[in-house]
Parts: structure tokens; C-alpha cells; sequence
């Protein structure tokens, strides 16, 4: 049977959609979208804009497909595991089945201040498949200093929030949630869990904004903060948009660029021939370490005095020691790869 | 119909895993100095030298504070005031 990769009934459905028509699919193809991270909202955003037609899809992350990662990162499976695939390169292998008609870029890298804007800065679009704000406010800074358009979305245990940014024209994500949380501060996927069903809610919110924009439709898009708890059957819209003209926002109104200048952040050392880096985050208040006992308990092994926190954990078989410092600083043994240690960091740490 | 505060997941633990308590009090302060008064562990969580963290927002019937009064918006009988802190993950 003869199969035309680009055969217009592809997107017929799509097209038939009053807000995208065939103009807005025309649009959609000639568009290039950046998905930064590849965990559960990544991987739902990419299929989502892989299958809607985006003519360039460029997928970057840091990590490897682990099993613990199978739950809810859809397009990864056990061979992926087995064969120790990077996220964005299993995606992609995934992606170019689905969809041969179009470019799909993966980058295997840690986003940081020193590549953002190299990865941003030919697209039209940015999207937010992170899991941790540090990522997300270089995200934002990045995206207001280009000038272009950016969707964010979290999720963790069954609560999911997303918004989209259009720089000059919506609050920026500083505008909203003026500072980050900090170590420890709120819950992660690995401390708190994560529903499957919640992250990919909030994957296809952003998703549906994403066509928006690339289809030229701005004025549909939402202005505002929408946040949700699927446990307990909350869905609410909150009002942000005005906070645009309120705030004096150091980001979107003074082109403050903190995060893109690095003076907030992680910074990582390998401690030379011990297995261990050190991953140095400043916060302001001594990290309570009564709480991130608690949260980490569930994890793996915790013990602490008012000097330092123990905590032990094993991984996709290997074993790991984090000790904590009352400032924040880590140092986490069982790898002197400064890439896994910033990924352990963020994801049992939370930041 | 008191005020009723929503309590996002990750502060649950300090309301003995209610999802919304009800308080008393005419401005969104008053409201949650009650909340703090009834779930005095709560306090902490929410304020950092007198100030509701900045990564916490508060919202008064779905309208953000910080263009209304700040702490000082009034709330009334029926009012809901939800927190609502970033969510990280992904």
C-alpha cells in the first residue's frame, strides 16, 4: 500500500477545528517549538506536537529513561530502560514513527544559563516539560529577554498548575510566584508521588495553548493561572492577568535577568577521586531539616542532627548518600557525574 | 457561613489532612491569623518574617490579592481564600 507521510488527511480533523482551520495547520507546520525536558509533561507535550503537525520539534534533557519513569512518561518502555536511552533520543526514535513528515531535534543536555538562549533563540516557542523551578525561572528569563512566547505547567501528586506567557502582553512567571520555592520547601514527584492522569492534564493544557499560538489564535489563548487537585475534584481558573499592570516585576518590567546572570541557581563540583560532587544552592533561611526527614523518608533512609542530614537512597540499582547542610548545600556520594547529582538534587532536594 | 480557607496539598499535614478549614475574621490577615490560631504549626509554613512566602499567593474568590488590599482585602461570610503555592514537579 502506498503511504504518503504528507498526505493533507493527516490533519484533517485538526484543520476541521473552527479556531485552527487550514490556514492555522498551515501555520502549525511552517512553526519551530523547543520542549525543554523530557519527564511526563515533556513527553506528553511532544507527542501532542509531534502528531499535531509542528514542523520542527527540538527535545532537550539531561537524563536516561529509568523505570520508576514508565508510570507516566508515555513514550518511553522497557527497552528504553534496558538500553540505558537518553529521554530526548528515546523520544525521538518514538516520534520520528509517528510522524516522519517533520524535524524532531533531540539534545541530550542540561539546560543552564550557559545554553539557554542558544536552544530558544530559533524557535517560535518554548515549552515547559522541566520538573523543578530553577529550570523554570531561567526558562522565563530566557523567553522575556527573546521576546518570545512561553507556556509553563507542574505537576505533583494530583495537584497540576499551568499558564502561558506572552512577554509584554500576560504576567511573567516572576510576576505570579515572586520567588522559587527552596530546598526542601514543597514537594517533588519522588517525595510526594505523582498521578499519571494529573501530569498529562496539564501536559494537554499546555499543549492546546501551544496550537494556539502557533496557529496565530492569540486571542484565545488563557491569561490566567489555571490550577487543579484531581483527588479531590477542584478545577479552578485563578485571576492573574492584572497583576501585569500591578507589579513592578523585577523580570518582565525592569529586565532584571537574575537567573540568566547566575545569581541564583545550583552550582556542582566533583570532589576529585572520592565518587561525590557537591551541589551548592544558597538559600536564605536555615532548610528544615524536620520536614525534609519527613519527605525524604519515603525515599530511602533519613537521620539527622541539627549539623546535617543523612539520607540514603538506591536508584535504578545503584546506592547514593546524600548528606545535607542547614544551608542547603549537598553532598551527594555514589556518582562523579555533576549532571546526575544536579538531576538527584532537584528531584529528591527539590529544586 | 464562616470564611472558608482552601489548604493546598503540601500544608495539609499541619490541618490533620483537612482540605478546607473554616475560620473567622474581615480581612484576608484576620482570616489566616484565625487559621494560624486554630493549626499553629501551619504558621511557619506560611510566613517568613511576618510575610506570606513568595512563593505562596493567596487568592480571595478566585481574584489575586496583590491587586485588591493585599492582606487587608475583606473577606465576608462565604468567602473563599485559597493558598496556593507553585507547584514544582513535572
Amino acid at each position: 500500500m502506498s503511504f504518503d507521510p504528507k498526505s493533507p488527511e493527516r490533519y484533517s480533523r485538526q484543520t476541521r477545528v473552527p479556531g485552527i482551520g487550514k490556514a492555522g495547520q498551515e501555520r502549525i507546520g511552517k512553526s519551530r517549538v523547543v520542549v525543554c525536558g523530557c519527564g511526563a509533561l515533556g513527553t506528553v507535550l511532544a507527542n501532542h506536537l509531534v502528531r499535531a503537525g509542528v514542523g520542527f520539534v527540538r527535545i532537550v534533557d539531561r537524563d536516561f529513561v529509568e523505570i520508576s519513569n514508565l508510570q507516566r512518561q508515555v513514550l518511553f518502555d522497557e527497552s528504553d530502560v534496558i538500553g540505558n536511552m537518553p529521554k530526548s533520543v528515546a523520544a525521538a526514535n518514538k516520534l520520528r514513527a509517528v510522524n516522519s513528515a517533520i524535524t524532531i531535534e533531540p539534545v541530550v543536555a542540561d539546560i543552564d544559563r550557559t545554553n539557554i538562549l542558544d536552544l530558544c533563540s530559533d524557535v517560535d516557542l518554548i515549552l515547559d516539560g522541566t520538573d523543578n523551578f530553577e529550570v523554570r525561572y531561567l526558562i522565563n528569563d530566557a523567553a522575556v529577554k527573546l521576546g518570545k512566547p512561553w507556556v509553563f505547567g507542574g505537576a505533583v501528586g494530583t495537584e497540576g498548575q499551568s499558564m502561558t506567557i506572552i512577554p509584554g502582553e500576560t504576567p511573567c512567571l516572576r510576576c505570579v510566584f515572586e520567588a522559587s520555592p527552596g530546598p526542601g520547601e514543597v514537594g517533588t514527584c519522588e517525595t510526594a508521588g505523582v498521578l499519571g492522569p494529573a501530569v498529562a492534564v496539564v501536559a494537554s493544557y499546555q499543549a492546546a495553548e501551544a496550537l494556539k499560538i502557533l496557529a496565530g489564535k492569540k486571542d484565545a489563548i488563557n491569561k490566567e493561572l489555571i490550577t487543579f487537585d484531581m483527588w479531590i475534584n477542584t478545577n479552578r481558573r485563578i485571576k492573574i492577568a492584572r497583576l501585569l499592570e500591578k507589579r513592578n516585576c523585577p523580570c518582565c518590567k525592569q529586565q532584571n535577568f537574575e537567573w540568566l546572570e547566575g545569581e541564583h541557581g545550583t552550582q556542582t563540583t566533583s570532589l576529585c577521586g572520592r565518587n561525590a560532587v557537591q551541589v551548592s544552592h544558597r538559600v536564605k533561611n536555615k532548610l528544615d531539616f524536620e520536614g525534609l526527614a519527613r519527605q525524604l523518608g519515603v525515599s530511602g533512609s533519613v537521620s539527622h542532627n541539627k549539623f546535617l542530614l543523612k539520607f540514603q537512597l538506591q536508584e535504578a540499582g545503584n546506592d547514593y548518600e546524600f548528606t545535607v547542610f542547614p544551608d542547603g548545600r549537598a553532598i551527594i556520594k555514589g556518582t562523579d557525574d555533576t549532571d546526575k547529582a544536579r538531576t538527584l538534587y532537584a528531584k529528591y532536594i527539590g529544586y | 457561613m464562616p470564611v472558608k480557607i482552601e489548604i493546598p496539598s503540601p500544608l495539609r499535614e499541619h490541618t490533620g489532612g483537612l482540605v478546607d478549614v473554616p475560620v473567622t475574621g474581615s480581612t484576608v490577615k484576620a482570616a489566616l491569623e484565625d487559621l494560624v490560631r486554630q493549626y499553629p504549626a501551619i504558621g511557619p509554613k506560611l510566613f517568613e518574617s511576618g510575610k506570606v512566602r513568595p512563593y505562596i499567593n493567596l487568592f480571595v474568590n478566585d481574584e489575586d490579592i496583590r491587586y485588591l488590599d493585599d492582606m487587608d482585602t475583606a473577606t465576608a461570610d462565604g468567602t473563599i481564600l485559597a493558598i496556593i503555592p507553585a507547584v514544582a514537579g513535572g
